[in-house]
Formats: C-alpha cells, structure tokens, sequence
C-alpha cells in the first residue's frame, strides 16, 4: 500500500524537485564558471572566481543593503497595517463579505499592471498627489526622480498590494480564537485595549510569524514592482538583488555571475528567514520559562 | 471458553485463530481467538483502548494482521482486500457518503460492481421497506436525524447481503431513550441475516440484551467468552466481574483475597442483628441511599472497607446498618494479579 | 469611519486610473481640457497586437497551469494526507518552504532549461514552471481538505468494494469540490500575475502575456510617456481579475483562510 501512496506523489515530487531543487544545484555549478560574451557564451570553469568578484562587488552590497531595508520597511508596515485592517474585518459588519473581497483586490492585481498605475500616481507633475499638492499650494514630490524618496515610494506601492494578503492570513488567525475567551474577559472587566494585548495578540503569533517568514522571503525577492515602477533607478538607488541578477543575465549576458548572484540572494534569504524562525523559537521558549 | 473448530473447514461462521496486531512496541490485540456461528451475534466488549475496534478493523482488512488467520466460511480471509472479504461494516460515525442521498448512499456498491439496473432497484426497494426508509430515499445524510441515519448505516450494509457482519458501537451517537427501544429491533434485525455477526461495545446492557455470546477484552486479550449469564455469574477474573453488572460488583479485602459480592446479594439489617449460620456480615454507617424508583441503592461505609453498595426493595430504617451474605454466594479473587480463585461456589445457588 | 478609509485605500487608486483611462491626454498632461473620451481604449484594442491578444494568451495559460497543477496535486496531496504522521511532517514542511521561496530566484535556471528542451515561446509550455512554482500551495490546501474527510467515509467506501479511482472519483473529489475550485483560482491567479518567468521564456510579442506585456507597454516610448494608454490597458488587465475576485470571493478567501489554518 506503502509504495502506492508513493506513486501518487512522485509527478508532484518530480515537478517540484525540476522547479525548485534543480536550478539551485544547477546556479551551484554556473557559479563557478564564466560564461559571458567573452566565452562564446559557452560556461568555462574560473573555480571561485565569481565569488570573489560578488564579494568585492560594491554594487552588490548596495544592493543587498537597498534590499534589506525595502524589505524591513514594508514587511512591518505590511505587518502593522494588515493587523489593523484584519481586526476591522473581524467586527460584525454589515456588508463585511464585499468589504473583505474589496480589500482583497490589490492583491489579486498582477504586479506589473498595478505599478504601472502606481508610476503614473506618482507621477511628477501630473499625478493625483501631486496635483493635489499644487492644489493646495504646496510644492511637488519627486516620487520617482529622487533616491532619497523613491525607495519609500516602492515601500508605499508594495504595501497597498500586500497588505490585504497579510490581513487575510491574520483574520484566519483571528477566527480561529474563540468566542468565550473575550466574554470571559469582559466578565473579569477588561478594556478592549487589554483584551488586544492578553488574548488576541498571543493567540495571533503563529499565525502573525507565517506571515511574517512569507512575506520577508517575498520582499527580498523583489523584482516584478520595482522593474516597471523605476527600473531600478534613480541612479541604481532602488535596484533590488533580484533584479540586479537579472540584468546581468539578460542585459550583460554574464550568466555565471547572474547565478552568483542569485544564490547570494538566496543565502541571505535563507540566513533572515532561519534567523527570524530561531528568534522567535527562542523567545517563545524563554516566554515560556518565564510563566 | 467455546469449543474449538479450527480443523473443520466446513465451519460455515467466523473464526479468529491467535489474531495478533501490533503496531511499534504496542499490541493491540494479543493472541486472539474465537469463533462465530452464522447466525450468531457476538459482542465484543470493553473499556475504550481494550482492542475490541482494533479487532474489528482487522477483520474487515482495514488494518494488516501482524499474525494468525482470519477465516470465514471455512476459508482464510486474511490476505483479502477488504473489498473481497464480502464484509458489511456499520460504523459508529455511520460513515454516510454526506454528498449523497440515501438511495444512493445504497446503490453506489452495488452501481460499480456492475449489478444490473432492475436488480439493484429490486434489492433499493426491499431494504428501504425493511428498514422504513422509503419516505427518505431522496434525502441527504445531513437532513436526517440520528436514529434515521442508523437506519441508512444499516440499509447500506444489508443491501450488500455480505457473508460478515461488524458493528462498531452502532448505538453510542443515539440519546439513551432510542438505544432502549432499538436493541430488540437490531437483534431481530441482525439473526435475520443468517451470517456471523460482530458487535463491539463498551455498553454492557447492550452486550448483554443483544449477543448471544459476548468477549470482554483487556488491553488486547481475551478476558472471558461466554453468554451474558456465563460471565456475570461466574466471571473468570475481577476485570470481567466489575466490567459487568449495575451498580458494579462490592469487592472486600481479605488479605490475599478479594471477595467479590453483587450487591442484588447482599442484605441489610440492623447493626448487632445476629449473622445467621453461612453467612457473613460487616457493620458500617449509612452513607447515603440512591432511589431508583423500584429499588434502592443503599451506600454503606465500613470501617476499613470500601463503601459497600446493596441493592434491595427498601430504604434501611437505621444510620447503623449490617451487611450480610451467604458465604457461598461470594467470589473470591486473588488480589494481586485478580484472577478467580476456585473455592467460590456459583454465588446464586443457595 | 475606518471602513470608508479602508475603502478609499483599497479602490482610490483603481478609480484614478478608471478616471484617467476615460479622459484626454492632454487633460492629463495639465492642458486645461474637459470632456470624457475612449480613445485610449481604441488604441489598445488596435494596437498591433490588439491587447485582447494579451488578455487570451494569460487565460490560455492560465487555464492549462491550473489543469496541470490540479492533476499533479490531488494525488499528491491524497497521499500525502494518508501517509504516515512522521512522513508527511517533513514532507510539508518542504513543502511549505517552498511555497514561501520567491520565484523570481529560479528565473535563470529554468530560461536555461527553456532553451534546452525548446520550450521557449510556446504559450502551454510555461504550464510546467507555473505549475510546478503553484504545486506548493495547492498541495497544501488540498491536503488540509483531505484531511478534514473522515477517514471513516474512505474506508466505507473501501469495504463497499471501490477501488482507489472510484474512491477518489464518487467519494473525496466530490466532497473536495470547495477545496479543489479555491485552489484552482489561487493557481489561476499566479500565472495571471506572474512577471519574470513569463518575461524571460517570452519574447515574441503575440505570444506575451498580460505582464509582461504592462511591462512592455511601460516601457514603449521614451519620450512621450503614453499615461491615458497606460490607464486604459490597467483597467482592462485589472477588469477579468476583479470580477473574477467578485464571482469566487467565497472560495478565495476561504482557501486562503484555510490554509493558512492548517500549513
């Protein structure tokens, strides 16, 4: 019987071991090869050549650093945001199955049709924002033309297209808690603000540390919004990892570095993601010891 | 324990022969053995985790036999799929296909095995009239009561007119009230079809209105086998003797020795009462008497004693009460391992 | 108060773009022009090629990553939910990694093998890659959904004398049917959306899909930039999607809730 139940897994375990586990073996070889127009596009080995070049790469720190700090900016106000919008979605409403579906839809938007539409919204002059601005007499934000603004603009537009997913996930969290808990606690006079803090909150970890982990490993892969909202500009000041390797791929033709690259980032994934995971093992633990 | 058959390959009922399941370090069911006339209803009782569903699924192929053979109609059914063991189950969750109407819940089986269309008609409306059915053919598991429900669990596997017949605890989802007035019905029901039928329960009452024969089992062995008389009156240990009964079997420390005293046995009467010759006698404070409206149950405490439970017509008149009973109606068990010491006559001669 | 906000923030910028989408371009380039006009609408629809195409080829996609999916994760998800408990953990915790792993990372790889085995710019082709990036999730919910059967239902259906495609024929599948429709529009979804993977496998321009085709119109003209066009061609990418979202808001919201209950 045993072996039967196998053969029912192994199209999907084979699919899924082509899709996932072989590029990455594959990205393990091309990384220690050199295939570029110089070679004739053919792979040459160079050993660890590639890696030292990533490591002296000032262009690859800046963009694991401009990563980073996308990634940390909008997964926590994606976080705080879908919370938010999760325990709205929660209260007994009326009309509260269209409202969750309305929420929902930036989500459901392909990335590239919606940051085309975020481009224009930032558009300077012409955007509503900025047409409001002048409005108001106020002069104009340069979303998409200055680095110091721009990288906030993407955390602005990844957030409305993201935020309804983390709040989905957190609101099936939130029904799972039951009923009788708030009641009891209501009973024993506890403010709404204590309720949040004592039952939902602590309830909601798992729950808060799924979407957390998906979401980050998500951001650091940042590509399709920041591609067609800026191209990764001004002045490389929003390239993302992911689409660093890219370019060197499809525009540099340098595909072994792009396969350097790529593992790098997926190191670094790997590193956040294991290090967020042990984190809140461990805290959780000590929580536990503490009680 | 009952005769044994093995060699008889005629033998037209079911047999177990040394059934063993294990699963890891665990035994679930140990070195099981007996046998099931056609014909004949057998419960298999004990507490929940005593192996009696183990067994159960063993018999249907759920679950593989570790070793021994399973033979039905003289041959072994062991290494059969459950599909060709011509087995009906009736589960304790009845396992009605939710997306289904009754008539279907029926006739699929029947459908992909390939039965004719007119035939299974036939057979639909046989079984739904037997079972007073036919005002639900149309109607979804979800849409009928508990006790309808039953009736579509049993429905389904009489229409398969299986060569074996398991019931896994078909009553416990049914309100007491339903259990009391179905058990007869079942009984009828159930030796109208002729094969070997197997009951598992915790209920003793209905072990014992419903089997002929009825196997208490603990943690995967055979305790006893024997009619429902057999093993209440001469239990082979104090597991059988305390599973069976209402209230429960009063059991006296005496040293090595345990005397085991149904409380319908004991008397009541007033402390200092002379004991008469052949009998025996404590003396203990009225705790508290439980009304049955017919009986009562009269709760006794005595000094060093567990508190002693008898059973009588009346109320005791005093707070100080002896309680007696003829010596040869008391079992003796030995303490520590349980079992049933010879010397003890059957308690209900006099 | 905080739902009207929450209104606003959800459909404001969807409205913009309807709202610029139907006006002049030189209204929104500041010229001071009133009037309403669907302009950009004909220009895309007649356009060379005409964007229809773009909308087809991700529904042709989409239809065939969600087939193959679905036919790759039933039986897996199947076994998986009656293996052994110790199995199945470690099995869906890879799973469940990669279900979180971000695609984009895998882009290279899978262009080389695109080229290999020739299956760049061939529209059902990219039914493998979506279906094996989809397969994660889809495995997991429905595994959740075979789990929550009864395991007595299945051996009811055994003892009847059915056979495992019969099992799964008359018995789960039917009673999967929430489980299976919730996966197959979150699968529908992904290849709608997906970006670098279309980008790179696709390159002849009657064959793009809606993404990278917005990322192509996006990136057309250097010079004028075509924002009306750009409106237009958002809207109609976004129109399928919202009334999908609309038809199946039970069944999305519910898959995904379930999901996230039990992975």
């Amino acid at each position: 019987m045993r072996w039967r139940l196998w053969l029912l897994m192994a199209p999907a375990l084979a699919l899924l071991l082509a899709v996932f586990a072989a590029p990455l073996l594959h990205y393990l070889w091309l990384s220690t090869q050199a295939q570029t127009v110089l070679t004739g596009l053919r792979p040459q080995p160079i050993g660890a050549q590639q890696w030292l070049r990533l490591w002296n790469d000032g262009r690859f720190w800046q963009d694991t650093w401009q990563t980073l700090r996308f990634s940390a900016a909008s997964v926590s106000l994606e976080m705080l945001l879908g919370l938010v919008v999760a325990l709205l979605l929660n209260q007994p409403l009326r009309g509260r199955a269209l409202l969750r579906t309305i929420s929902l839809l930036p989500w459901a938007l392909p990335t590239t049709v919606m940051a085309l539409g975020w481009r224009w919204i930032f558009n300077d002059p012409y955007g509503p924002i900025n047409r409001l601005l002048a409005w108001l007499g106020l002069g104009a934000i340069p979303f998409l033309s200055n680095p110091a603004i721009t990288w906030m603009a993407a955390v602005g537009a990844d957030t409305w297209k993201t935020t309804p997913f983390v709040a989905l996930l957190l609101l099936a969290g939130l029904q799972t808690i039951p009923a009788d808990l708030y009641e009891a606690a209501a009973l024993e006079g506890a403010t709404p603000w204590q309720a949040l803090q004592r039952i939902t909150l602590p309830l909601l970890t798992p729950y808060v540390l799924i979407a957390l982990l998906f979401r980050l490993a998500q951001a650091l892969g940042v590509f399709d919004l920041i591609q067609v909202l800026t191209g990764g500009g001004p002045a490389g000041s929003t390239e993302s990892l992911a689409l660093y390797a890219y370019l060197n791929a499809m525009r540099f033709l340098d595909f072994g570095y792009s396969a350097t690259l790529l593992l790098g980032s997926f190191a670094i994934l790997l590193l956040l993601c294991s290090t967020a995971a042990l984190a809140w093992r461990w805290s959780s633990r000590l929580q536990g010891e503490l009680r | 324990m009952s005769g044994s058959i093995s060699d008889d390959d005629g033998f037209k009922g079911l047999e177990l022969r040394q059934l063993s399941r294990r699963v890891d370090n665990h035994t679930l069911v140990d070195q099981l053995s007996l046998t099931v006339a056609a014909g004949e209803i057998l419960a298999v009782l004990g507490p929940s985790g005593c192996g009696k569903s183990s067994t159960l699924r063993l018999i249907a192929g759920l679950d593989p036999v570790s070793s021994g053979d399973i033979r039905l109609g003289g041959r072994s059914i062991t290494a059969l799929p459950p599909a060709e063991r011509q087995v009906a189950m009736v589960f304790q969750s009845y396992a009605l296909f939710p997306h289904l109407s009754v008539e279907r819940n029926l006739s699929l089986g029947l459908e992909l095995r390939g039965v004719d269309k007119a035939e299974i008609k036939r057979e639909l409306d046989q079984v739904l009239t037997l079972m007073q059915l036919e005002g639900l053919r149309q109607r979804k598991p979800a849409e009928l009561s508990g006790g309808q429900r039953q009736r579509v669990a049993l429905a389904r596997a009489l229409i398969r007119r299986p060569a074996l017949f398991l019931l896994d605890e078909p009553m416990s989802n049914l309100d007491a009230q339903l259990r009391d007035n179905l058990r007869a019905e079942l009984r009828t029901l159930l030796r109208s079809t002729g094969v070997p039928v197997v009951y598992v329960t915790h209920d003793q009452h209905e072990a014992m209105g419903l089997a002929d024969r009825i196997a208490v089992l603990r943690e995967g062995r055979l305790q006893q086998l024997g009619s429902a008389e057999t093993l209440y009156r001469d239990p082979a240990n104090r597991f059988v003797a305390r599973f069976l009964g209402s209230p429960s079997i009063n059991l006296i420390e005496r040293g090595a020795t345990q005397l085991g005293l149904r409380p319908e046995l004991l008397e009541l009467a007033d402390a200092g009462s002379a004991v008469p010759a052949g009998w025996e006698a404590l003396e203990g404070q009225l705790s508290h008497s439980e009304w049955l409206g017919d009986r009562v149950i009269t709760h006794v405490q005595c000094p060093g004693q567990a508190t002693l439970k008898v059973l009588s017509r009346e109320a005791p008149a005093s707070e100080t009460l002896q309680v007696r009973w003829r010596k040869s109606q008391a079992l003796h068990f030995d303490a520590r391992s349980g079992e049933r010491l010879p010397g003890s006559s059957d308690p209900h001669t006099v | 108060m905080a739902r009207l906000l929450l209104l606003l923030w959800s459909l404001g910028p969807m409205l913009w773009q309807l709202y610029s989408s139907l006006r002049p371009s030189e209204a929104l380039s500041g010229v001071d022009a009133g009037g309403w006009t669907l302009e950009h609408y004909r220009q895309l629809l007649q356009g060379d090629p005409p964007f229809l195409t773009y909308l087809i080829n991700s529904v042709v996609v989409g239809g065939s990553s969600t087939a193959l999916t679905l036919a790759l994760a039933v039986p897996c998800a199947y076994a998986l939910s009656r293996l052994g408990r110790r199995q199945a953990r470690s099995l869906t915790a890879l799973v469940a990694a990669a279900a979180a792993f971000p695609a984009v990372l895998l882009f290279l790889a899978l262009l080389e093998l695109a080229r290999d085995w020739h299956l760049a710019n061939q529209l059902m082709a990219l039914s493998l890659p979506y279906a094996g990036l989809c397969l994660p999730l889809a495995i997991l919910l429905l595994q959740a959904a075979f789990a929550d059967i009864p395991m007595e239902l299945e051996e009811a259906a055994l003892i009847e004398g059915m056979g495992l495609w019969q099992r799964l024929r008359w018995i789960l599948l039917p009673l999967m049917a929430p489980a299976i429709a919730s996966s197959a529009l979150l699968v529908f979804l992904f290849s709608w959306n997906e970006y670098p993977i279309a980008l790179t496998w696709l390159s002849r321009t009657e064959l793009l899909t809606l993404a990278p085709a917005m990322a192509r119109i996006a990136g057309s003209s250097v010079y004028t930039i075509p924002y009306g066009a750009f409106a237009a061609a958002t809207v109609l990418g976004s129109a399928p999607l919202i009334l999908l979202m609309l038809l199946f808001q039970r069944q999305i919201i519910s898959g995904l809730t379930q999901g996230a209950i039990k992975g």
